[in-house]
This record gives C-alpha cells, sequence and structure tokens, in this order.
C-alpha cells in the first residue's frame, strides 16, 4: 500500500489528527440495529427517557468504532491488535465529539513493530467521555 | 461490605454459540454504520468492531450473583487474532472471568467481567473480548 505509514515515520509522542463530529440521532439508531443492541436508550430519546436515562446514548461499541476508524485515518496500513476503552460518561447523539490519540510508546516484538496509543473520546468543551488505549501493528522499511 | 459469592462461578462457562455465516451484505451494512473502513479496503475482510456485534444466546449465567442494584457498561478490552472474513462460522465461548469490589468517593462498586472468546472454523482465535460491568 502506497500511503501506509512505516514504524520508523513515528516518534513516541506523535499526535493522531483528531476526528471531528456529530453523531446523529439516526445514526446512533442504525448502528445499535447493527451492531445488534436494540436497547431503547440506543433508538430515541423517548425510550431512553423511560429507562431513566437524560435521552438517547451512543452505545459504547460505538465509541470503540470511532477509536478503530481514528487509528485507520491516522495510521493508514495499520492493524489494531488491541482496544481497550472505559466508559465515564454518557456519550450523546447531537452534541459534538472530538476523538484523539497520542502515540505513547514503540516496540520491536516477535510479533510486529507495534505502537502503543492513548485515546480519549471528549466533547468539545473537554469533558472525557471515552478514554482507551491501543496496540498497533504497522509494516517497517526494513 | 465484603462481596459474598460462590466464587466456583468465575472460569465457568456459560454460553457455547456457532453463529451463522459471516455474510459481505453484514460486513457491508457494519462498515456503513460504524464509518470504519475494511483492511487495505477489502470488503470481504471485517473492519476490527466488527466483532462486537457477535451475540451470543446467554448475556449472563443463569447463577449469577446478585451485585447490585444497578449495572452499567462500564468498559471493554478487545484482543484481535485473525481476522474475519465472509464465510467464516464463528463460535463464541463466554465465560465469568471475574468479580472483584472496588471503593471509591462514591461508595463500593462490584465488577464483573465477562469474557467471549470467539474463534473460526480454522480454530484460529479471532478476538478476545472482556466486558467489564459496573453495579452499585
Amino acid at each position: 500500500m502506497s500511503d501506509a505509514i512505516r514504524f520508523e515515520d513515528i516518534d513516541v509522542g506523535h499526535e493522531l489528527p483528531a476526528l471531528r463530529l456529530t453523531l446523529t440521532n439516526e445514526q446512533v439508531k442504525q448502528y445499535a440495529l447493527i451492531a445488534r443492541m436494540p436497547g431503547g436508550r440506543f433508538m430515541s430519546d423517548e425510550d431512553a427517557r423511560k429507562e431513566g436515562l437524560p435521552g438517547q446514548i451512543v452505545p459504547g461499541n460505538m465509541s470503540l468504532a470511532l477509536f478503530s476508524r481514528l487509528i485507520g485515518q491516522a495510521l493508514p496500513g495499520a492493524a489494531l491488535t488491541r482496544l481497550s476503552a472505559t466508559f465515564r460518561g454518557l456519550v450523546r447523539p447531537a452534541h459534538a465529539l472530538v476523538v484523539h490519540g497520542v502515540v505513547t510508546e514503540k516496540h520491536c516484538t516477535d510479533h510486529g513493530d507495534l505502537l502503543e496509543c492513548d485515546l480519549v473520546l471528549e466533547s468539545a468543551d473537554g469533558d472525557r467521555w471515552v478514554t482507551g488505549t491501543a496496540s498497533v501493528r504497522l509494516p517497517a522499511r526494513r | 461490605m465484603a462481596l459474598d459469592f460462590d466464587r466456583s462461578i468465575i472460569g465457568s462457562e456459560f454460553d457455547r454459540t456457532v453463529l451463522e455465516p459471516v455474510r459481505e451484505e453484514d460486513i457491508r451494512a457494519y462498515v456503513a454504520a460504524s464509518g470504519e473502513s475494511s483492511p487495505a479496503g477489502d470488503p470481504q475482510v471485517a473492519p476490527p468492531t466488527f466483532v462486537v456485534r457477535i451475540r451470543g444466546r446467554r448475556f449472563m449465567p443463569e447463577n449469577m450473583p446478585n451485585l447490585g442494584r444497578m449495572g452499567f457498561d462500564a468498559g471493554k478490552d478487545i484482543d484481535f487474532g485473525a481476522p474475519i472474513r465472509v464465510g467464516d462460522v464463528l463460535t463464541a465461548v463466554s465465560t465469568v472471568h471475574d468479580i472483584y469490589e472496588k471503593t471509591g468517593r462514591s461508595g463500593s462498586m462490584a465488577f464483573l467481567v465477562l469474557r467471549t472468546v470467539v474463534t473460526n472454523q480454522r480454530d484460529e482465535q479471532v478476538a478476545v473480548i472482556d466486558q467489564k460491568m459496573m453495579f452499585r
């Protein structure tokens, strides 16, 4: 792949270009249906309020997908080997989201050349709703 | 108050489900809904988090101890193995991986970790998914 980033191109501290987006209520509903998570909290504001929530929420799995999307866009050619997320707050549709990350470690291992990344999904005001880490295998020049 | 439950539940298997073969339309729909891309743009290969849509027949063990009033999805760890391809027949095996207690500023919380190991028809490990639930 010609646009693949190589292991040697990335240093610790490298910031992954942020993904900025606002999910619509319909996008969240569609994701939940496709991901087989048909709970009312993911379907509509009305159904979520019946469960005592302030309104429709984004499934945790969709936040994981946003982390994976960030890695895919920031590090083309990389293979995700591990992804971890801690859900700290309710992620809501119709709210501006910023998904970003930074490379924290580099390792050459028997399983390939790996980057470790810290990941954050936060509000436009900097409220951290999901934090995570990822291990990513990159092709090397050698 | 310390959690009181029969620790023999830890490590116990509570679900083993063989799923229908993965279809290209399933992958295409997941890509459209998640915004993720298939590796190398190959529509025959699922994007990494496609694996989260795998559902066994049972979400919880039948003999689950009472850990608290309300449960929340606290987080998830996924170790990825072989990629998922169109036609793969996946098997998901779920166990109770851990139950533990933590005390924080807001009081005592119980954590339940359910582990699902997903393999394909070649017995290759596709993913190990640890789902953490918090009860208070």
